[in-house]
């Protein structure tokens, strides 16, 4: 680990000053102290925002979930209204990580997290991600985890949030604040696609702090689900995984929200899915056809060609589990 | 065993040392206070071969707390005394700092000594290596082998020709890391021309001479000291660079050092379970009666040291057939040297011999019991002796009617649960446990408590317990009583931690020790005529709880209190002895079991659960009940790990370790590990040790792969021929 300052903010104006100066933000601290241990994150300064009031899950006049940024994955899964309105929120939580590492480990944190790729957390190793221009060792490198979607000849690393795949699935808007003052994103353009800058990981100016993370309210009843493929059981990143949530009026499909984790650079909506889904009415033949489009403009790698198989399964599985198997 | 009642061998007794673990005051290597330690952190070669061109450690150096930096450039020269003891395999063993070669990906070539662990951490960060990269070699289907050892029965290529049924059948078994959760670690004190080590060991013996052949010191000059260790499975056997790098830093800084490997170090710095290719082609007819087998063995080694293990034995004993012939051939890769890990080569040998004979059982349409029914030799025809005793038959039955057998429907993928597609399977396993001379020595206070002592270990299986278990009873004292040493150079030696030797061995040792020691007590006694038992035939004495008396009449006796201070004893004592198996073996000797497993594989998503496990085994007498169901569960978990999660992945390119770490490495977690039950077989073997026992440690994890791909095979239909079976062989 290399000599770092740590300074403890007391209020969102200071958080904002260290950031100005450089100062990485610290939560719960579950990905940057590991990279940091690695010597992967070499931060110079570390300004810990835990004292921060971001803790509140609240629901919007809309009817929609804003969850703050210093909300612990725990408290975000366990939350009643997280659990009544987004199953698919709460799922994707609880089959992430650890018991432990979810009692530490804050939302904001969540999608700020790292790749897991293992070129990027060797030091020795070239990776593009991590020192730009030093090539990129997994592209024929071992690859069976990564991304076989929205990938450049820079990068194939995956982003390895679950809790990422369902606000991406449901359109949530990322809420940050900075020196310029407060503004929104929408969350697929919040994760960037690696291009040929894959050090640049999310849509943040400089300073910018994440406040929460805000999903809109969807018509009701809405079923939803998120399913996780893993080679173990509990404790591991996904191989593939999707995030599914439906709205059925009168027997047909009016609100379809799709999309795919383990499989891409960045959360992956599955727009060409969705569209298939709506307007028809729920059959085991409409999952398997809507599923079929799920991995359109798959670019497999050497070790990871069963993901294009892979995904298409998983995403028709789930819809089939939330969307009902008549 | 003796005369005597038995109170504690066979009780389902809890940990001795549970307590001290529990609440945290067992002090493992890492954790011993060596006054002034400093710290040590190995730099790691990040190339897979080649040479060192320049070596800059002057910022390191210049890091506050930062005391030195060891290399090839500054280290002095090593004598490297040979040893063909420790472990050591045939070769010419890694020398640290001694030269400017890289031999594989890891390997040290500095070490940063610190006043801090951080500044260590940091330092070792700071020294800039420059090298000379070649390619390295570390694909085994791609190298080439040196030249095999055989074995040969019969005329197998003959026996082949002519079997009216045929099988030829290539198996790849990928590389294990053995992943205890304890680091690796030593602390290193010199006192003169003295070295004390405290170390993450199975062999403090063993350790100690190798340090001693390395700094060329008298092997008195060295003790190694070890109580307690968090999990070994074999990573511990024999004594790694690191031990020697933190002695060497010692005797340099002059203070003690501590050295704890990083997870990802453990990876290069210790060995592993080599990967295989195993070519297996079995002739039977078509009864399912075998007539004939080849095995060609192909199995990792490194480039310096050539490492085998017992992977050709199954092959020749598990069944009979009277035409065999085996090539077992190390295949010389720049890697670091393999080291055994539990059910050591037979593991690796029952997952390829077993799944076969499922598939031949399939291929004939006969039950995977029978077939084995139909091949159970009546004597070991490798080397033509009797068993001790073999006891598979029983295994079969008893596991066929526990786990229930007669629900498996023979026909694949014809079991369904919802998505899942359900299967049964289940294999043979056999150990042949090691036995090595050891000593022990038993002392018997004038209090009426005991200590004895032996130079052995407890890596988990529970030693301190059953050795107690085993003083307990020969003494005639109760398990408080009784106080059991281990862990320390200077204790009576014994051999290695490993290879389920350690009960027959050791506990032969101390059983003949608290003998001696219990029959000078009854001597003492009978011949005194102040005693109650003056003129009592000793053979007639036994010892409860303390006290001698007649047996069959508690009320004529004493206790050892009374009679030790009318004597004015302060103790009584003995080295007990065991001196090995008798030479020429007389039997053949090997632990057994049937272990079978229930699978569901996702029909579309391919992924594998374990729903239920059972083991079976003839083990011979269980000294520890309680710890030997823990033995068995622990071996299953392994197993479930080699079946179908474990696989250190090399990019061989470069030769790094991809997964060099508890996230990527992925061993079985709670949630994997379904129920669980393991039932050991009433008896006891008799043959080269007076305890009875065979040793559990291995067979539990052997054949236990092998139980879940046929279940596998059985749920979907579906042959994998390859270790783990992950989701895209069955998508």
């Amino acid at each position: 680990m290399h000599p770092f300052s740590f300074t403890k903010a007391a209020n969102t104006r200071e958080a904002l000053d260290a950031g100005r100066h450089g100062g990485r933000y610290i939560a719960g601290g579950t990905t940057l102290v590991d990279l940091m241990r690695e010597t992967v994150e070499r931060p110079e300064t570390l300004v810990d925002i835990s004292d921060l009031p971001m803790r509140d899950v609240t629901v919007t006049e809309r009817g929609g979930v804003r969850i703050g940024a210093l909300v612990t994955m725990s408290e975000a899964a366990a939350h009643p209204k997280v659990r009544s309105l987004y199953p698919v929120i709460s799922q994707a939580l609880e089959l992430s990580a650890s018991a432990q590492l979810r009692n530490m480990a804050t939302i904001g944190g969540n999608i700020m997290q790292r790749t897991r790729c293992t070129y990027f957390r060797d030091v020795t190793a070239a990776c593009n991600k991590r020192e730009p221009g030093s090539g990129c060792a997994a592209l024929a490198g071992f690859n069976r985890t990564h991304a076989i979607l929205g990938t450049s000849e820079d990068c194939v690393a995956t982003h390895p949030s679950d809790a990422a795949v369902a606000f991406a699935a449901l359109e949530a808007r990322v809420h940050l604040v900075g020196p310029e003052g407060e503004r929104q994103v929408p969350f697929a353009d919040f994760l960037l696609r690696p291009g040929s800058t894959p050090n640049r990981e999310q849509a943040l100016r400089r300073g910018e702090l994440i406040t929460a993370v805000e999903v809109p309210a969807l018509p009701r009843p809405l079923k939803s689900g998120y399913l996780k493929v893993r080679d173990r059981q509990s404790y591991e990143f996904a191989l593939t995984s999707a995030a599914v949530a439906l709205h059925v009026r009168g027997g047909v499909i009016r609100e379809a929200k799709v999309a795919a984790g383990g499989v891409g650079t960045v959360p992956w909506k599955l727009p060409a899915v969705e569209r298939h889904l709506l307007g028809e009415r729920p059959s085991e033949s409409l999952w398997t056809a809507a599923a079929a489009k799920a991995a359109e403009g798959a670019r497999p790698l050497q070790h990871n060609r069963f993901k294009v198989e892979l995904l298409k399964r998983t995403v028709e599985r789930q819809l089939r589990v939330v969307g009902g198997s008549k | 065993m003796s005369p005597q009642p038995q109170a504690a061998v066979g009780a389902p007794l809890s940990r001795v040392d549970g307590r001290l673990k529990v609440t945290g005051k067992a002090q493992y290597a890492a954790e011993f206070d060596a006054d002034g330690a400093v710290h040590a952190v190995i730099v790691d070669a990040s190339i897979g071969r080649g040479r060192i061109i320049s070596l800059d450690a002057r910022d390191a150096e210049q890091h506050p707390g930062v005391l030195r930096v060891i290399s090839h450039r500054n280290a002095p020269k090593l004598p490297y005394r040979d040893n063909s003891g420790s472990n050591n395999m045939p070769g010419r063993r890694l020398r640290v700092f001694q030269d400017d070669k890289v031999l594989f990906h890891g390997q040290p070539v500095a070490v940063v000594i610190a006043t801090t662990l951080e500044a260590a951490q940091h330092g070792a960060s700071l020294v800039k290596v420059r090298y000379d990269a070649k390619k390295p070699s570390t694909d085994l289907h791609e190298a080439e082998p040196d030249k095999p050892t055989d074995y040969a029965r019969g005329d197998a290529k003959a026996g082949l020709r002519n079997a009216p049924v045929r099988l030829d059948l290539t198996y790849r078994l990928g590389r294990n890391h053995h992943n205890p959760m304890e680091p690796h670690a030593t602390i290193a004190r010199w006192d003169g021309n003295k070295v004390t080590v405290w170390d993450k060991t199975q062999w403090v013996v063993g350790t100690r001479d190798e340090i001693a052949a390395v700094f060329d010191l008298p092997a008195d000059a060295v003790r190694v000291i070890n109580p307690f260790v968090g999990g070994g499975f074999g990573s511990g056997l024999r004594c790694w660079p690191h031990t020697i790098v933190a002695a060497l830093a010692a005797r340099e800084v002059k203070r003690p050092v501590k050295l704890v490997l990083s997870r990802k170090q453990m990876y290069f710095g210790t060995g592993f379970r080599p990967s295989y290719e195993y070519r297996l082609r079995l002739g039977s007819d078509r009864r399912g009666r075998l007539s004939a087998a080849t095995h060609r063995i192909d199995s990792e080694t490194s480039s310096y040291e050539t490492f085998t293990e017992g992977v050709m034995a199954p092959g020749q004993m598990l069944y009979s057939m009277p035409n065999v012939s085996q090539a077992y051939r190390t295949v010389p890769l720049d890697v670091n040297t393999p080291i055994w890990m539990r059910g050591p080569g037979f593991a690796s040998a029952s997952f390829v011999i077993e799944s076969a004979m499922d598939e031949l059982a399939h291929k004939l349409g006969v039950d995977p019991i029978e077939l084995r029914r139909r091949n159970e030799p009546s004597e070991d025809e490798a080397k033509n002796l009797p068993w001790s005793t073999r006891r598979l038959r029983e295994c079969y039955t008893v596991g066929a009617r526990e786990f229930g057998w007669d629900r498996r429907n023979p026909k694949p993928r014809s079991t369904r649960d919802g998505d899942w597609l359900i299967g049964l399977g289940m294999a043979a396993g056999v150990y042949d446990p090691g036995r090595y001379p050891a000593q022990a020595q038993a002392r018997l206070h004038a209090d009426g408590t005991a200590v004895v002592d032996a130079a052995t270990t407890d890596m988990g299986p529970g030693t301190y317990t059953s050795q107690t278990q085993v003083a307990a009873d020969a003494l005639g004292l109760t398990m408080r009583a009784v106080t059991f040493r281990l862990g320390d150079s200077l204790y009576p030696q014994t051999g290695p931690h490993g290879g389920s030797s350690t009960m027959a061995s050791v506990g032969s040792a101390v059983l003949d020790a608290c003998n001696q020691v219990r029959r000078q007590a009854i001597k003492l006694a009978v011949e005194d005529r102040e005693s109650p038992l003056y003129g009592v035939p000793a053979d007639d004495v036994v010892v409860r709880g303390g006290r001698l008396h007649v047996q069959g009449n508690p009320a004529r006796g004493e206790t050892y209190k009374s009679l030790l201070a009318r004597h004015d004893r302060s103790h009584l004592e003995a080295r007990g002895n065991y001196a090995g198996p008798p030479t020429p073996e007389r039997d053949s000797y090997a632990a057994y079991n049937a272990t079978f497993a229930e699978v569901a594989v996702d029909a579309t998503l391919g992924l594998v659960r374990v729903r239920r496990m059972l083991g079976v085994y003839d083990a011979g007498r269980i000294i520890s009940p309680k710890l030997a169901e823990s033995q068995a569960f622990g071996g299953i978990v392994g197993g479930i790990g080699t079946a179908l999660l474990e696989h250190t992945v090399t990019d061989h390119r470069d030769g790094r370790i991809v997964n060099a770490n508890l996230a990527d490495y992925l061993v079985p977690v709670n949630a994997d590990v379904p129920e669980v039950r393991a039932i050991y077989l009433d008896g006891e073997d008799n043959s080269g040790n007076a305890l009875g026992v065979k040793g559990i440690g291995e067979v539990v994890q052997v054949g236990v792969a092998a139980a879940i791909g046929n279940a596998v095979f059985n749920a979907t239909g579906r042959r994998i021929r390859q270790l783990p079976i992950t989701a895209e062989a069955l998508l």
